[in-house]
Order: structure tokens, then sequence, then C-alpha cells
């Protein structure tokens, strides 16, 4: 039901997911500016500021149209068909998980009821999309980027899932909407209930969309640029784009499970929304500061930090809230 | 005991590292934007050769000496002179800098007794033909017109007027003559005498400026001051008062602030950096 109309909940859900598809789009534009601002400060320089006037904030659309007009270059040797798909794989897995984001009590595309477990499911098809990227180009260096992707995302999806199992555990419901509700008062937000549990999240999550100080897939001073090498032009922008809504998903995911998603002073059905994008940002802020504040890891200790860090501290987590819960229960 | 230790100075670690990011998050940009700001070069810096003008005439300070071009190591000068009938003095009828091999060693302007070439903070000579590196004398003038610069005190002036005594350095005994006839009607109505000034001796403009400017002193304060300081303290000095030591006391400290204070703001300038 939307302003007191009925229709069939296929098209509400269709409804919404182009809403979310477009204003996230719209959001992904804003953060590469953001991201660009953000390390700008913090190198006590400017960023962008001659596009649009008013502090270049029409720098990312400038770019979008310049990467439009590009030529779309494909090397002799490439794969083509596993060339030509893995950004479309890539960016269409990235979309995919915008179904079950709920941005407020009504506007979610479609509640479902193992709506986190659908989330973990599609994010591992990026990795998918990087193998072919990294393979399709027959490139070395792409070549490593993806495996190194692959690598990576594969061992830190293990402590992100067993990480998220804790909040589940809570709430009893796999519905990303239950797990909302769960956290009605400031004190239920799973950021006190399990702070432990929300470190660990974000960083495998940091890991997962191959940010600094974990993007050895992309090591510009190992392998130039990683699996995107050989790409130019608008499919090169899907990998761009969807890494910054790669980023937003993640922080989108955070702020549902740990930080109360639409909860908030004054919040109800109109206002959700603006909490849970003010949340988001925060922790896409967060992701940001990271980035230009540690340097990158070496290969083995990124493995070794999943395997022996962040996955006993997840089972720690895991078992901490299953005792306890038992125990106030 | 010891692993636990570094586990949690690890994490510090990591928390002080955010924090001293989030702090220069919040600092202003050092950064210049170019080609809407630009920085205030140095006073000495060594930039584009120029021929300065007298502050007040605006006529050039060379005396075509050839100095400059003699101690040219890169042989980037080049003078060609005539003596001016009227004056009896050397100008300059073709000065050429030849910008392509020129070094900016700034030897030409630690050669010259004049004040009349200098390097200056201009960096911006860019162009699309290499001819048009050749900077004659007309460029040169120009370039020269707005540079502020501090004029030299005269030794041989400051000298005289404290022994009485023609002093061995750089000026000339014929000049130094020619000001003393000036300077003694000068000290009745110095008014007029820099009105008449210029037609009597349009090259010596020092001298000329310091005379037309006594009066004016104690109101004005920025630079061109330390030129006429030396001449006016003479001129006082010569009318045998208790007068030059006060001056003296006064004056010369006003200029010296300004430079530090200058010298100051750079420092600050390069310290944020």
């Amino acid at each position: 039901m939307i302003f007191g109309i009925e229709l069939p909940q296929i098209v509400f859900s269709t409804i919404y997911f182009a809403a979310s598809l477009g204003v996230v789009l719209l959001f992904a534009l804003f953060l590469v500016w953001w991201e660009r601002k953000v390390s700008a400060h913090i190198q006590v320089r400017f960023g962008p500021m001659m596009t649009g006037k008013w502090h270049g904030w029409s720098q990312t659309l400038a770019d979008a149209l310049k990467l439009l007009q590009k030529e779309d270059i494909v090397p002799r040797d490439a794969d083509k068909r596993v060339y030509f798909w893995a950004p479309v794989v890539v960016f269409g897995a990235t979309m995919m998980t915008f179904v079950v984001i709920p941005w407020s009590p009504q506007f979610i595309a479609a509640d479902l009821n193992v709506g986190i477990l659908y989330i973990i499911a599609i994010t591992t098809f990026t990795i998918i999309s990087l193998l072919m990227a990294g393979w399709g180009s027959n490139n070395k260096y792409s070549l490593l980027g993806g495996m190194r992707s692959a690598a990576q995302i594969v061992s830190y999806e293990v402590p992100l899932t067993l990480s998220i199992m804790g909040v589940v555990l809570l709430a009893q419901s796999l519905s990303m909407q239950d797990i909302v509700a769960d956290q009605d008062k400031f004190w239920n937000w799973n950021i006190i209930r399990q702070p432990l549990g929300f470190v660990v999240y974000i960083i495998a999550a940091t890991a997962e969309v191959n940010r600094t100080p974990f993007d050895l897939p992309e090591a510009e001073q190992e392998l130039v640029a990683g699996f995107n090498i050989e790409y130019s032009g608008m499919k090169f922008a899907m990998f761009f784009l969807a890494e910054f809504v790669n980023m937003f998903v993640v922080a989108a995911i955070a702020t549902t499970l740990f930080l109360g998603g639409w909860w908030g002073p004054f919040a109800n059905e109109s206002l959700g929304w603006l909490w849970f994008v003010l949340k988001t940002l925060g922790v896409i802020f967060v992701l940001m500061w990271f980035r230009w504040t540690y340097p990158r890891l070496r290969v083995d200790h990124l493995m070794e930090f999943a395997w022996k860090w962040l996955l006993p501290l997840a089972f720690l987590n895991l078992l901490a809230t299953g005792l306890i819960y038992n125990l106030v229960k | 005991m010891g692993f636990i230790k570094q586990v949690f100075s690890g994490i510090y670690n990591l928390v002080a590292g955010l924090f001293v990011t989030g702090k220069h998050l919040g600092r202003h940009a050092i950064t210049l934007q170019y080609p809407k700001e630009r920085w205030e070069m140095p006073e000495r810096s060594r930039g584009v050769v120029v021929l300065l003008s007298n502050l007040e005439t605006g006529k050039l300070n060379c005396t075509a000496c050839l100095l400059c071009m003699k101690a040219c190591p890169t042989g980037a000068i080049i003078i060609d002179r005539e003596k001016n009938p009227d004056t009896k003095r050397w100008e300059p009828t073709k000065f050429v800098i030849d910008n392509t091999i020129c070094a900016f060693c700034g030897l030409c302007e630690e050669s010259c007794n004049f004040d009349a070439i200098k390097l200056t903070g201009k960096y911006e000579f860019s162009v699309f033909d290499q001819a048009e590196l050749i900077y004659d004398l007309d460029r040169l003038a120009e370039l020269g017109r707005d540079v502020k610069y501090t004029p030299r005190k005269k030794p041989a002036a400051k000298k005289k007027a404290a022994q009485q005594k023609p002093p061995a350095s750089a000026k000339k005994p014929d000049e130094k003559k020619a000001e003393k006839a000036e300077d003694k009607p000068g000290e009745e109505k110095p008014e007029a005498r820099a009105a008449e000034k210029p037609a009597n001796k349009p090259e010596n403009k020092a001298e000329e400026k310091a005379e037309s400017k006594p009066d004016e002193k104690p109101e004005e304060k920025p630079a061109p001051k330390q030129a006429e300081k030396p001449v006016e303290n003479k001129e006082k000095a010569e009318a045998a008062d208790n007068k030059p030591e006060e001056k003296k006391s006064e004056k010369p400290d006003e200029p010296k602030q300004e430079n530090l204070d200058l010298d100051k703001e750079k420092d600050k300038k390069d310290s944020g950096n």
C-alpha cells in the first residue's frame, strides 16, 4: 500500500526496486565526489574545486560523461564473451542486493524471510565477476588481481557471515525488517549489544569491498590496476560504479544489522529513510577514513588476519551471544 | 603477557592513526588554487631579471657601467651604451638579457652598484616562441616598473655626514661635490628645490629624491626611506644640530622592524608548507 492505493505486491516491488536503483546510482556519483573530497582534506588539500562552481560538485558527472564517449577497447587475445559479461555480472549482482535493503518501515522492495541470507548469497557473485574480468582480459596482472580478490573475498566471507549470525540469533529472524524492528531502543541497537560483532563485521566488510587497507586485488604498485586493467570507457565505469555501490551496500547492511536501521528520534513511516541514509553515510565515511589512514596489508598478513584473528573473534562473539541470550531469556 | 600487550598497543595505534588523519580532516587546506591564487614570492627569490627604475621619477637606475655584463657567467647580458650629451653620463641604448641562457645566479644583481638590475619573484614567463625569451631594454624596464625594492643606503653619503671626509667607496668624487653644493641651499626650501631638480640633474635620481622629501619624512613610513635617510642625516649634520641623533635613533628601527615582520610572515608560510 502506497498513498492509500491498493496494487498488487509485484508492482510495488518493482517501483521500490527501480527507485532504490535510481537513488543509489545518484548516491554512487555523490560518493565518488565525497571520497575525493575526504581524501583531499585528510591530505590538507582541496580536491576537485573547478567543475560546477561550488567545490567541484559536478566533477563525477563530467567524468561519467567523458567515460561514455570513450572508445571501447577489447584486447586482441581476450576471451571476448567473458570479457564482455564481467562488468554486467558485477553490476547486476550489486544491484540485486537492493531488493532487501530496508529504507524505511514500508520502503523495501521485498521483505524476504531469508533477507540476510539472500544478501550473503548475492554478494558472492562479485567474486565470479572479478575472476571473469581477470581471466577474460588475458593479462597476467588482471589474472593475479582476480585470483587475489577471489581468495580474499572467500576468506573474509566466513568471519563476515559469523558476525552476522550473532545478530540473527538475537532477532530470531533472517528478515531485514524483523532485524531492524528488533532494535527499537537505542540500547537495543546491536552495536551496543555486541560491539565485537560490529568490529568484525566492519573489518570483514572493508575486505569484502576491496578497499584499503585490504585493496590487494588492485594494488597499484604490484598489479598496476588489478582485475580491471584492460577495461576502458563505460565498462571501466561499471566496475568503478559497482565498487562504490558495493560500499553503499555494506554500509547499509551495517546500518540495518548493527545501527538500528531506520530507527531514530522522531522516526516514523515518513522520516525513517532519512535516518537510514544518514547512518549509512556515517558508516561510509568511516570506511573512507580507514582508507586514507591505513597502509595496505601484505598478502600473507591478509590471510593470517582473516583466519587467525577475525574468525576466532567471530566465533567468540557468536558463543557469547548465544550463552547470554539463553541466560537472559 | 608480552603478546597481549602487543595486541593492545596495536589496537591503540590504529585508533591513534585515525585521530591523526581526523585532525587533518578538520584543517584548512594549505595548497593554493594556482591560476586563481599565487604565492607571494620572497624579496630575494631569483626569477626573471628586470631593470629597476627610480621609485619617484620612474627613470631607469642603470648607468650603463657594464659591470653586470662582465659579471655574467653565461654571457646572457649584452649592453650598448652612449653618452648623453646633456648630462655627460652613460646611458644604455641597448640592454638585452637572453633568458634562454640566463642561469639566474644573481651575480648581475650583486655586481650592480646602483639598484639597477634585480632578480624578481616573477616566474611565469613561458612563451610559444623561443625568441620571445630574449628581453630588450623596454621589456626589462616594463617588467621592473612595478617591482618593489628597498633602495640601498649610500655608504658614501653616510660616511661624509659622519666624518666630513671624502670616503673611498663607490661614489665618484665629482658626484659628491655636486651633492654638497646642492645640499646647502636645499636646507632652506626643499620643495622649491625639488621642483627645480629634475631639470638640473635628471640622472642623479637618488639625491634628487632625498632632497625633495626631507619635510615629508615624519608622516610617511614605508620602505623608500632607507635611501633617503643617510642623505637627510647628512644635511642635518651640516646644519649642525642635535637633531640628526634623534632622527637616527628613531628612523633606522622602523624599516628594520618591517623587514623582520616580513621575514616572520615568510617563515610562517614556509613552516605551514
